[in-house]
């Protein structure tokens, strides 16, 4: 056989050994992700590849063998760790506390030999410019640094100020580049005939639309080829907390203006409804 | 406009948002959020009615605002 036909062989050989190896063995993990023994692991099969490749003296075989011990040593080795803590700990590394109750963990710094500098540049990296913002901070095994900052230096949150938010779940994107996308659709229990209208009160025609999403208090949002046309947010839920607003004010001027006690009673007890209603809503409706 | 055709106009203002309520509650998928716009929409219901009860007398007080 010729020199440059056995390489072009060995080459597709190898490149789709390498190819089903990370896809199998590596399943979903990121670069950053791998401990340094799968690093290195990693780097050892792709040296073998290219050896056997160029190195037409060797044996395709040989290589193969080599390959496949080396990704499934690591293999088994993930399986093991994937039941055991202590196996775990010992193959892809422990996560070591560097900074605790506010005050840096010099000993564990040590170990780790992390200098003072790389600490502030990871803190930096999480906006963090002053060590005495963070309350807690762990150098994790693939080496991000992960920060617990103090109380008083976290977003506040609607929990912390105690308001009621109005619950959501996952958008569904129902429109695409002007095509209808039925399984989301009706995945939200709604059809064509539903988007149309949707589409009809806006005043858009449907190949005018690049995306369209539908809430999950169904309403549609969506973005158009054209930037220049405004297209008008959802109305319905702001429309609803003021007609009742409306009703409300509404049925107190009716118990004020009229001479009945009866009246005024059964009037002054439905505007508390309303409001109480209102009240209720408030956090849904508001956008 | 007299006082009975305002009730009455207030009356369909709270049907028509008696009717969005119904439509929130079919369309949203959260659950929480379903159930409070049904309890909400059963609230209106019964300010409706209660509603209604006033026309009703407003209407028979006073004949001439009858409406069509």
């Amino acid at each position: 056989m010729l020199d440059w036909v056995d390489i072009v062989v060995r080459s597709f050989i190898f490149l789709i050994t390498l190819f089903l190896l990370t896809k199998w063995f590596l399943g979903k993990k990121q670069l950053s992700q791998l401990s340094f023994f799968e690093y290195v692991t990693g780097i050892t099969i792709g040296s073998i590849a290219a050896e056997v490749t160029m190195g037409l003296e060797r044996n395709i075989m040989h290589g193969l063998i080599s390959m496949s011990i080396w990704s499934l040593v690591p293999f088994a080795i993930g399986l093991v760790s994937l039941k055991s803590k202590k196996v775990r700990d010992f193959a892809e590394g422990k996560a070591r506390i560097i900074i605790k109750d506010g005050k840096i963990m010099e000993d564990n710094l040590k170990k780790e030999r992390y200098t003072i500098d790389e600490l502030l540049e990871q803190l930096r990296n999480k906006n963090v410019f002053e060590v005495s913002d963070v309350e807690y901070a762990v150098l994790e095994p693939n080496g991000h640094l992960s920060v617990l900052l103090k109380k008083e230096n976290q977003p506040l949150t609607a929990k912390d100020l105690q308001i009621k938010v109005a619950p959501i779940k996952e958008p569904q994107t129902v429109i695409m580049d002007g095509n209808i996308l039925d399984e989301p659709l009706s995945n939200r229990g709604l059809n064509r005939g539903w988007l149309n209208e949707e589409l009809d009160k806006a005043g858009v025609s449907l190949d005018n639309v690049f995306l369209a999403q539908v809430d999950s208090y169904g309403q549609l949002t969506m973005d158009l080829y054209d930037d220049k046309i405004q297209v008008p947010s959802p109305q319905e839920k702001p429309l609803l907390l003021a007609s009742l607003k409306k009703c409300q004010a509404d049925l107190e001027m009716f118990a004020l203006q009229t001479e009945s006690k009866d009246a005024q009673r059964a009037y002054n007890k439905n505007a508390d409804r309303l409001t109480h209603i209102i009240n209720k809503l408030k956090p849904m409706l508001h956008v | 406009m007299t006082v009975a055709s305002n009730v009455k106009q207030c009356m369909v203002t709270l049907k028509a948002a008696e009717a969005t309520l119904s439509s929130l509650a079919q369309k949203s998928t959260e659950d929480q959020a379903k159930k409070l716009f049904h309890e909400c929409m059963l609230e209106v219901g019964k300010a409706i009615s209660d509603l209604k009860k006033r026309i009703a007398q407003l209407e028979f007080e006073e004949p001439q605002f009858k409406g069509k």
